[in-house]
């Protein structure tokens, strides 16, 4: 393409932007309505895998361990299980801190305890395990390899609890691609429909410029770039909204209705959901009106 | 400049628009396509253009075989030639300069060069002061010498008109006519499709008469396969 129709594609983007600036509105709105839905499925999405993420972090294996092992002893077992790859972190908890921990567990009614001897709990390893090894199946062998060490006499782990989040993240996996889907071919269908409603607005332009000779190229990269320039306004628009409405659920959102727990916040998309939600936005855009100059460009 | 060999045109389901068409055209011609409405006049004028495929036969234009073409060398064909329709086919929104600069533009013509030429035919045909005019604010007459002007700001080597004048009262019409052969003067090839045979009176140039899709006859020829 030679610079003077480079200038002449800049121009008729100016030109039109300016003459149909309510038409390039009505399709940016509309793809900012469909986008913000789309974001905002990402956004709850997001947040519930952090949120299923966080549960994750508290599974831990159990192993309780025999009376009358030394400080040596003790010291080689927590070595050899955090050598474990799978094993994200070990803590050593004592008896005594045991014994204070299930005390405060109890609260008021830790009365039921008086009489007992304090080291009545067993000494144990709070054994965390990295994220990829937190389903049912790992655990459980990681839990049968610990039975088989010396001085490790029970390990408990949350078994039907595990089975269930687990369930849960494939649920939520599972959604982000079939409804994703389905949202995003809804987005192409009404964007589709609005962007032809655009283009049928000039379609007599497409026909003179077609009868003087321009080539097909020039005549849909105004409108390309129309849409290129649309989509990025109406993913900024729905952006927009959806930055609004998240810092309203996050600021004003009534401490009973909170479904996370304390200490942690809603978070809004990561950067690589923003570029995706940008770049839908621009392929929206150019891809609507690529499909729709079909109709009304005459082809040979 | 322009051959046609055993044209045929058949648009579906089966009605024969053109059947057989012999024709010779010379660069430099002035050819009137005469006949009633539905003779074929337009369909060979678009043929011409390639706006529309020939069904059977071979149409050569400037040496060229347009018969069978892709999108970017029909493009590249329209570049040389101008066209003229009789609904003027002007952008509303745009002025008078800017829709015979658009010809220039879209054929990769800077915008100065295109304004510039533009404003120069504008002028020569009697629009010095409407340049800056939107179609809809001028009167036919304006608004054909504007189509005729952005038909021949790339300077093409044939214009082709379908029925020109057909929106304009018989004054506009002779002056638009007027125009035509001040072109054709500077070596043009010109093809007017006209059903008024009263231009035809008045302007002695070749005429190729069309009947029902045949060719019935030709005043360079002397074919007449008329009826008498």
């Amino acid at each position: 393409m030679k610079f003077a129709q480079i200038s002449f594609v800049f121009r008729r983007v100016v030109r039109s932007l300016r003459e149909l600036l309510w038409t390039h509105l009505l399709t940016s709105g509309t793809m900012a309505m469909t986008l913000f839905i789309f974001g905002g499925f990402l956004l709850i999405q997001e947040n519930l895998q952090g949120l299923l993420r966080g549960w994750g972090s508290q599974i831990q294996i159990f192993a309780y361990l025999e009376n009358g092992l030394s400080p040596a002893d003790l010291q080689s077992l927590a070595a050899e299980v955090r050598a474990y790859p799978e094993v994200e972190s070990v803590r050593f908890v004592s008896k005594a801190e045991a014994w204070e921990s299930f005390k405060k567990t109890l609260g008021t009614q830790s009365g039921v305890l008086e009489g007992l001897p304090p080291d009545i709990l067993p000494s144990s390893l709070e054994i965390a395990l990295e994220r990829a090894h937190r389903q049912r199946a790992s655990v459980a062998g990681i839990a049968q390899r610990l039975r088989g060490i010396k001085g490790v006499s029970e390990v408990e782990y949350p078994d039907e609890w595990i089975e269930k989040l687990g369930l849960l993240v494939l649920g939520v996996q599972w959604a982000k691609w079939i409804l994703g889907g389905f949202l995003f071919l809804a987005t192409m269908l009404i964007v589709g429909s609005t962007v032809r409603l655009a283009i049928l607005a000039r379609k007599d332009e497409i026909e003179i410029m077609q009868l003087v000779g321009a080539p097909a190229g020039l005549i849909k990269a105004p409108f390309v770039v129309e849409g290129m320039v649309q989509g990025i306004v109406g993913a900024s628009l729905a952006l927009g909204v959806l930055w609004l409405l998240y810092l309203l659920v996050r600021y004003h959102l009534p401490a009973s209705l909170a479904i996370l727990p304390s200490g942690d916040r809603l978070q809004f998309l990561d950067a690589a959901a923003v570029s995706l939600l940008v770049f839908l936005g621009w392929l929206l855009g150019a891809g609507g009106s690529l499909f729709s100059l079909r109709r009304f460009l005459k082809t040979w | 400049m322009i051959q046609l060999f055993r044209v045929s045109k058949i648009y579906p389901p089966n009605y024969p628009a053109l059947t057989d068409i012999h024709l010779h055209i010379e660069k430099g011609e002035f050819v009137f396509v005469n006949g009633p409405s539905g003779a074929g006049k337009t369909t060979l004028l678009r043929l011409l253009f390639r706006e529309e495929e020939a069904t059977e036969g071979q149409i050569i234009v400037n040496g060229r075989n347009i018969t069978r073409l892709n999108g970017a060398r029909v493009a590249r064909l329209r570049q040389a030639i101008g066209l003229v329709f009789q609904e003027f086919k002007l952008l509303p929104s745009m002025s008078a300069l800017d829709n015979v600069a658009l010809a220039a533009e879209v054929v990769g013509m800077s915008r100065t060069e295109s304004r510039r030429r533009a404003f120069h035919l504008l002028r020569e045909l009697g629009l010095k002061d409407k340049h800056d005019a939107r179609p809809p604010t001028l009167s036919g007459g304006e608004q054909q010498r504007v189509a005729i002007a952005r038909a021949l700001v790339n300077d093409p080597i044939l214009v082709l008109a379908d029925e020109p004048t057909g929106n304009l009262d018989a004054e506009m019409a002779e002056e638009t006519m007027r125009l035509f052969l001040k072109v054709h003067e500077k070596g043009t090839t010109i093809i007017i499709a006209t059903h008024d045979s009263g231009l035809l009176r008045r302007f002695q140039h070749r005429v190729v008469l069309l009947q029902r899709g045949r060719l019935m006859a030709d005043s360079k020829t002397a074919e007449n396969k008329m009826a008498p």
